[in-house]
């Protein structure tokens, strides 16, 4: 009997969202080493790369979970490439720990969703941005579901608040021809923008961005802000320094946390890597989902997928985001709202926080939420 | 798609052998916010849920207390059966779509959400079918009452349907209506302007 206890890791660390693949496989790659120190050997991670390719993501999978005999996936980045896994996790009968914010509308008895719907990000955030900053956004976004649908759900709720959207643009993930976009921005004038861009496609847009900043004052971060729910420190320094200086963005994790479970990881991290390393929710939140994962498995005994998600429902689980529960229905785990400022330094400060949200994946509780408590913390 | 769907507080009838793939169904409903009643017994029509699933592998005539497309709620077929005889059985019973079995979580939402529109869309069709041919069916009446206009005021026919026309439009009346008014003489005959 093979007692080692078996972690398939599938991050893209090449193409258009390289760099959350890459900083997500380190942040498993961390935990992973936790792991053995704390439990020896028998701790073993199968690493794929499928470099971005929608097939490669389906054959790593099927390594994993077939030629490996693993029944634990930590990884996709994309809602595509989850849609494309999942059927071959739950013929396996396995588990998928998707980590990554998504566009919610999914609850499947095979994944374990620790990076939040729409309730934990974009409502909150929308929250903080209406009374201080108007109800005309512009939308952009990534050519494909997550923009799609980010931006249908703000255009509902701009509705409610009886604003209105002066524009909606997308562009594929790769491209870098913002001009157009940015002209009718420029025009339309509207009271922030909402960027559900992904990889090139967004630095671009920062950068022409912070150009028209430079000639009309009304489009500087303090007055019309770009603001986004998955823009973290990894892709900062693609960005480069400075650009995004002052734009907005909503994530469960910040480098810049002062809990102290967050110090405690951070100290590990610089003796772990012999100097200081900005962490992003993508590395946090894949190192999260490995710790749980292992260390659920080796309490329970068993990898049997059944067993570790009993093991997991409602139970606190002390993580770098904090003490966070995982609902036995859903799957999803409660996760806190945290608000950064983009920094000189490519960090984040926070500026508002809410703790622990629970998840509502089909945004079954929204027309009788109450109203919000957010804690502005400057 | 301008609103989210929000199934929160509807109940739902399974009509089902309960089993473990009932079980997964409950639980992906319940989390859409439905109430639940999974039963393998005819559905009672003075207690409707508003919106029903039914095994359409096993399902028997009479499960559903009615016939064809006159489906009073959303109906959902759970089909693993290809054979004909199933999937027009299905019919019969007015369903709106078909969830294949075995059953995949992320097909569960999506169906509901399109047997609640082409539900919705018969309805306002069958209303409006109703309405065209109550209409139809007074249209002699139309005819008769422009044969008389055009007789008392030795007139051709498309100035006495005119003259029919502004009167209903002026009167806020289905033409039908005024022409009935006219020829059981309750109205005057409209006159010539």
């Amino acid at each position: 009997m093979d007692n080692s206890v078996k972690i398939g890791i599938l991050y893209s660390t090449t193409g258009p969202y390289g760099a959350m693949g890459r900083e997500s496989r380190d942040g498993a790659e961390f935990a992973m080493e936790e792991l053995r120190a704390a439990h020896g050997k028998s701790v073993q991670a199968i690493f794929v790369d499928p470099h971005g390719n929608i097939p490669e993501y389906l054959e790593g999978a099927r390594s994993i979970l077939r030629d490996s005999g693993c029944r634990h996936i930590i990884g996709t980045i994309t809602s595509l490439a989850r849609k494309e896994v999942i059927p071959l996790v739950e013929k396996h009968d396995g588990l998928l720990w998707y980590m990554c914010p998504y566009e919610g509308f999914e609850a499947n008895e095979n994944v374990i969703y620790t990076g939040g719907c729409p309730n934990q990000h974009l409502i909150p955030l929308f929250d903080y941005l209406l009374p201080r900053f108007g109800k005309r956004p512009y939308l952009v976004g990534a050519n494909y579901v997550w923009g799609w649908e980010m931006n249908r759900l703000s255009r509902e709720l701009i509705n409610e608040a009886g604003g209105e959207i002066l524009g909606e643009r997308y562009l594929p993930f790769e491209e870098m021809a913002v001009e157009r976009i940015i002209n009718d921005i420029e025009q339309r004038r509207p009271s922030f923008v909402l960027s559900n861009l992904i990889g090139p496609a967004s630095y671009a847009f920062l950068k022409a961005f912070k150009q028209l900043g430079a000639r009309d004052r009304a489009f500087e971060p303090e007055n019309c802000p770009v603001v986004s729910c998955d823009l973290t420190e990894c892709e900062l320094g693609e960005i480069g320094r400075g650009v995004a200086t002052g734009h907005l963005s909503a994530a469960s994790y910040f480098d810049s946390l002062n809990s102290p479970e967050n110090l405690a990881f951070k100290a590990r991290l610089t003796k772990h890597f012999a100097a200081e390393r900005r962490i992003s929710n993508f590395f946090a939140s894949a190192y999260s989902a490995v710790k749980m994962c292992g260390e659920t498995i080796l309490a329970a005994g068993t990898d049997e997928p059944q067993v570790v998600r009993r093991r997991l429902s409602g139970a606190p689980l002390s993580t770098v985001h904090g003490t966070i529960r995982i609902d036995s229905e859903t799957n999803h785990a409660a996760l806190p709202f945290h608000l950064g400022r983009i920094t000189e330094d490519n960090g984040f400060d926070i500026i508002a926080s809410q703790s622990a949200i629970a998840a509502d994946p089909y945004l079954t509780g929204r027309r009788r939420r109450s109203a919000p408590k957010l804690r502005i913390v400057s | 798609m301008r609103e989210t769907p929000n199934f929160t507080g509807w109940r739902v009838t399974v009509l089902h052998r309960p089993e473990a793939a009932t079980e997964r169904l409950t639980r992906q409903l319940k989390l859409l916010g439905f109430h639940v009643t999974v039963q393998w017994a005819a559905l009672d029509a003075k207690e409707l849920p508003d919106i029903i699933l039914v095994d359409a592998d096993q399902g028997w005539d009479d499960l559903l207390p009615w016939k064809g497309a006159k489906a009073p709620r959303p109906v959902v077929a759970l089909l693993g059966s290809e054979a004909p005889g199933r999937i027009a059985w299905a019919m019969e019973q007015g369903t709106c779509t078909i969830i294949s079995k075995p059953i995949a979580a992320s097909a569960v939402y999506p169906a509901l959400v399109m047997a609640v529109s082409i539900h919705r869309e018969r309805e306002a069709v069958h209303l409006r079918l109703q309405h065209l041919e109550e209409r139809i069916r007074l249209r002699p009446l139309v005819y008769a009452a422009v044969q008389k206009i055009m007789a008392a005021r030795q007139i051709d026919e498309e100035h006495a349907y005119s003259m029919l026309r502004n009167c209903a439009m002026q009167k806020r009346l289905p033409m039908e209506q005024v022409a009935a008014s006219i020829l059981g003489g309750a109205e005057p005959l409209p006159e010539a302007g």
